[in-house]
C-alpha cells in the first residue's frame, strides 16, 4: 500500500516537474484511506426520489462517490468524462457498482438539470445524481471533507469503498485507467 | 446634480448617433469566424464538436473542450478550485519575455504567468496541438491537444491577438462611465428612490476616492489608476414605445459611452433593454425588474432573482403537489407583469390536467372589477391573485371564494400587503427574499447609509436591491484592478458573488457560466396575525 502511494507520487512529481510552476498541484493524485461518518440527510436524486444519504451509500455494492455542480466549466467536465470512459472500461460489469455524484450546487442544480447533465456523460444505469437542499448539501460535503467554503474554490475528489471496508480517497485528476485499477485493488484487498 | 442632466453637446451627438443607427441597421453582420466557433463553442468548421485528448488519456469533446470553458469568454483566465487558467488574449502570450506589460497597456490580471517564454504563431500551434509550451515543455495535464487543421488553427490564433485587453469604453484613465436604464412604464416613486440611491452612492464614492492619497507601498500605475478614477452616472430614460427603446439606447451608447449598465428600473417589459445589452456586449447588472425577460442563456444581462416568474414555479409547485381537481383561477392587471407571471404559471401546469382560467383586469380599471373576477372562483379552485396593493386593498369587502388563495408577495409588497383581514388567514404568499427576521441585519446595513446620508426611503426592497447592485460593482472592480473588459467583470462578478456576506434581501446569492440569476428561491408565507406585518413561513425556502 504504502510503497503504491510513494510509487503514484513519484510518477505525479515527474510528471509535475515539466509543468508550469503555479500549477504543478494540479497534476498529482494523492490517495489515503479514510473513515467517514455518513451523515442521515435526505437527498433528492435526478430522477425526482426524496432518499436516504446512508441508505444510497448502503446498496450493498461497491460504492463511487464525488461532487459537482453543472455549471462548473473547467475540472467537472473532465471528473465526469473520467467516470463515464470508467464506466465504459467496466463493460457490463459497471451496473455492479454504484457510482454517485452530488451537487455541491443544489439550488440551481435542479433534478432536470442533473438528469440532463446524466444525459451528457451517457450515464449508465449505475450512476445517479443527487441534489437537495442547501444544507444537505453542505452536510454531505462536510463529511466527506469536500467542502472549500464556495462552489468555485472546489478540489477534485474521488471516493471509492467497498461495502464494509473503509473509504479510498483520492485527491487530483484520477484517469480511468488508474480508477479502475483502483477499483479492482479495493475489491481483492484483505 | 448634474448625474441627472444632459448638456445640448450630448444631445446633437445622440440626435447624430441616432441618425446613423438609422442607417447601420441596413450593413449584415458577419458570421463567426473559424477560429470563435471553436473557442466559443467548440466547434469546427464542418459543424462537428472538436475532439481534443488529455494528457492520461481522457477525451473531451464539443462544449467541454471549448477554449471558453476554462479560459473564459475575455480570455483573461480563471480559478477553479487550486488550478490558475491563464489569460490567452494575445499580449500575455506573445510579448517577449522581459517586456513589462503595464508599460505596453496591457493590464495586470491575477492569473498571468509572470517571466514565461514569449509564443511564436509555431510554437503556439505546437503548444494547441502537443501540448508543449514555447520552450517545449509540457503544459499543465488540464489543457487538451486539440487536432485542428491549419485554417482553423490560424483562425483561431488570430481569435486570440484580437481578444481585447485595452480598457473599453467608458473606462478613461480618470473617469469610469455607468449608465441606468428607467423605462417609461416604471414605478415613478420607485423610480425617485433607485435614482436618490444611486446618485447619493457615486457621490461618496467620489469623495472616499478625493480623500485615499494614492497608497505609498504600491509603485504600479494600475493601482494608483484605480484610486483616482471617478465615477460618472448617465441616466439613460427612455421614452415612447418599447419598439423604440432599442434605437434610444444605442444613441444613448454612442452618445455617452459607458463601461457598464448598472441597477435601474423596468415595468412590464424589459426585453428591450436585455436585447441592447446581449448585443452591444454591453454588462448590464442586477437591474430592478419584476418579470426579466431572459434565461440562463444569455451573457451580459445579469439579474438578483427571476422575481414574479420565480412565484408563478413556487405556486405550480405547490399544486402540483396538491393534485386536485380544482381549476386555476389567475387574475391580473392587462399589461401588467402578472401577466407574464400567469402566462408562466399556465406554462408550468400544462400537461397536469388542470384547467386554468386567466381573468384580466383592464390596464387603469377601478378595484370595482375585482368582484366580478372573483365570482369566477368556486370553492374547489385555486385562486391566484397577481395584483398590486392598490387591488390588495379593495379586496376588503368582498368575500374570499376559496380557502385555496395565492397572492404575488413580488407585486403586493411584501409583509406590508394591505391585505383585508379576512383574506389574511387564508391568502397564501409568495415570498422572493429572506424572511424580515433573518435578514433584518444585511438590510439594515443599507438603511442606515440611506439615514446617514439622508436618502429619503421610498420602496425599501428596490432601494436596498440597487444599493445591494452598486456595491457588487464597486467591490468587484476593486478586485480587477485595471482590466476595464466587459466580458472580464461579469466573470468577475460570477466568481465574486458567492463570497459575499451582505446580501440584502437575499439569504444568498450564487452565479456561474450559465448562471444569470443570483437568487433561486423563495418562502411561502402566511400573515401570522389580522393586523400587522408579522408573517409565517409554511415551509422551508423552496427552490422550484
Amino acid at each position: 500500500m504504502g510503497r503504491r502511494i510513494l510509487g503514484r507520487l513519484g510518477a505525479a512529481l515527474t510528471c509535475a516537474t515539466g509543468v508550469l510552476l503555479a500549477v504543478a498541484t494540479a497534476a498529482s493524485v494523492s490517495r489515503a484511506t479514510v473513515n467517514y461518518q455518513t451523515p442521515a440527510v435526505t437527498l433528492v436524486r435526478a430522477d425526482g426520489q426524496r432518499v436516504s444519504l446512508p441508505h444510497e451509500l448502503d446498496d450493498g455494492r461497491p460504492v463511487l462517490l464525488n461532487f459537482i455542480f453543472t455549471t462548473c466549466s473547467s475540472t467537472c467536465p473532465l471528473t465526469s468524462r473520467t467516470l463515464e470512459e470508467f464506466q465504459d472500461k467496466l463493460g457490463p460489469e459497471a451496473a455492479r457498482v454504484h457510482l454517485m455524484s452530488i451537487s455541491i450546487d443544489p439550488e440551481q442544480d435542479t433534478p432536470s438539470r442533473l438528469a440532463e447533465y446524466a444525459r451528457k456523460f451517457h450515464a449508465g444505469p449505475g450512476w445517479q445524481y443527487y441534489t437537495g437542499t442547501l444544507a444537505a448539501s453542505l452536510a454531505a460535503q462536510r463529511a466527506f471533507d469536500v467542502y472549500r467554503g464556495e462552489k468555485m474554490s472546489h478540489t477534485p475528489v474521488t471516493l471509492m469503498r467497498a461495502p464494509g471496508k473503509p473509504w479510498l480517497r483520492i485527491e487530483g485528476f484520477v484517469t480511468p485507467d488508474e480508477l479502475v485499477d483502483d477499483y479492482r485493488n479495493l475489491l481483492t484487498a484483505p | 446634480m448634474p448625474n441627472e442632466s444632459r448638456g445640448a453637446a450630448p444631445a446633437m451627438a445622440l440626435a447624430l448617433s441616432l441618425l446613423m443607427g438609422t442607417c447601420a441597421l441596413g450593413a449584415a453582420a458577419p458570421g463567426p469566424s473559424a477560429g470563435e466557433s471553436l473557442y466559443r463553442r467548440g466547434q469546427l468548421p464542418s459543424g462537428e464538436p472538436v475532439q481534443a485528448l488529455r494528457q492520461g488519456g481522457a477525451t473531451v469533446r464539443g462544449a467541454d473542450a471549448a477554449c471558453v470553458s476554462c479560459h473564459r469568454r475575455s480570455g483573461l483566465g480563471s480559478t477553479e478550485g487550486k488550478i490558475t487558467i491563464p489569460p490567452v488574449a494575445g499580449p500575455y502570450l506573445f510579448t517577449p519575455r522581459g517586456k513589462s506589460l503595464e508599460r505596453l497597456g496591457v493590464p495586470f490580471v491575477d492569473t498571468a504567468r509572470i517571466n514565461h517564454e514569449a509564443y511564436t504563431d509555431e510554437s503556439l500551434a505546437r503548444a494547441i496541438r502537443d501540448g508543449v509550451d514555447a520552450k517545449g515543455r509540457l503544459l499543465n495535464s488540464l489543457m487538451p491537444r486539440y487536432a485542428i487543421d491549419e485554417a482553423t488553427m490560424s483562425s483561431l490564433i488570430e481569435y486570440l491577438k484580437d481578444l481585447k485587453t485595452a480598457p473599453a469604453p467608458g473606462a478613461t484613465s480618470t473617469v469610469l462611465h455607468f449608465a441606468t436604464i428607467i423605462t417609461p412604464d416604471a414605478d415613478p416613486v420607485k423610480r425617485r428612490g433607485v435614482l436618490a440611491v444611486m446618485n447619493q452612492y457615486f457621490v461618496d464614492k467620489n469623495n472616499a476616492a478625493a480623500r485615499t492619497k494614492a497608497p505609498t507601498l504600491y509603485s504600479s500605475h494600475a493601482t494608483m489608476f484605480r484610486v483616482e478614477r471617478r465615477w460618472q452616472l448617465h441616466v439613460w430614460e427612455l421614452t415612447g414605445a418599447p419598439r423604440t427603446w432599442e434605437t434610444q439606447l444605442r444613441a444613448h451608447l454612442a452618445a455617452e459611452p459607458v463601461f457598464a449598465v448598472i441597477s435601474g428600473l423596468g415595468g412590464s417589459d424589459w426585453g428591450p433593454v436585455e436585447r441592447f445589452c446581449e448585443e452591444q456586449g454591453l454588462p448590464c447588472l442586477f437591474p430592478n425588474v419584476e418579470a426579466p425577460v431572459g434565461d440562463d442563456a444569455t451573457f451580459y444581462t445579469v439579474y438578483f432573482s427571476r422575481g414574479v416568474l420565480l412565484e408563478a414555479q413556487l405556486i405550480a409547485r405547490e399544486l402540483a403537489a396538491a393534485g386536485d381537481g380544482g381549476r386555476v383561477v389567475q387574475v391580473f392587471r392587462a399589461g401588467d407583469v402578472g401577466e407574464a407571471a400567469a402566462r408562466a404559471l399556465e406554462a408550468a401546469r400544462a400537461g397536469s390536467g388542470q384547467q386554468v382560467v386567466n381573468h384580466a383586469l383592464k390596464a387603469h380599471g377601478p378595484p370595482q372589477e375585482l368582484a366580478r373576477a372573483l365570482r369566477e372562483a368556486g370553492a374547489a379552485d385555486a385562486l391566484v391573485l397577481w395584483l398590486r396593493p392598490a387591488d390588495l386593498g379593495a379586496l376588503e369587502h368582498l368575500k374570499v371564494p376559496t380557502p385555496r388563495v395565492w397572492i404575488s408577495g413580488e407585486m403586493g409588497g411584501l409583509e406590508r400587503a394591505p391585505l383585508p383581514p379576512d383574506w389574511r388567514t387564508q391568502a397564501r404568499m409568495t415570498y422572493p427574499v429572506d424572511l424580515p427576521g433573518q435578514r433584518v441585519v444585511r438590510v439594515d446595513y443599507a438603511l442606515s447609509w440611506f439615514r446617514m446620508r439622508k436618502v429619503p426611503l421610498l420602496a425599501e426592497p428596490v432601494q436596498a436591491d440597487t444599493y445591494l447592485a452598486l456595491g457588487l460593482m464597486s467591490e468587484t472592480l476593486n478586485h480587477m484592478a485595471d482590466a476595464f473588459v466587459r466580458d472580464y467583470l461579469i466573470e468577475r462578478i460570477e466568481m465574486a458573488l458567492d463570497h459575499r456576506v451582505l446580501t440584502g434581501y437575499y439569504p444568498r446569492l450564487s452565479l456561474a457560466p450559465g448562471q444569470r440569476f443570483a437568487s433561486k428561491g423563495g418562502y411561502i408565507v402566511r400573515f401570522t396575525d389580522p393586523q400587522g406585518s408579522r408573517v409565517t413561513p409554511l415551509g422551508e425556502w423552496i427552490t422550484p
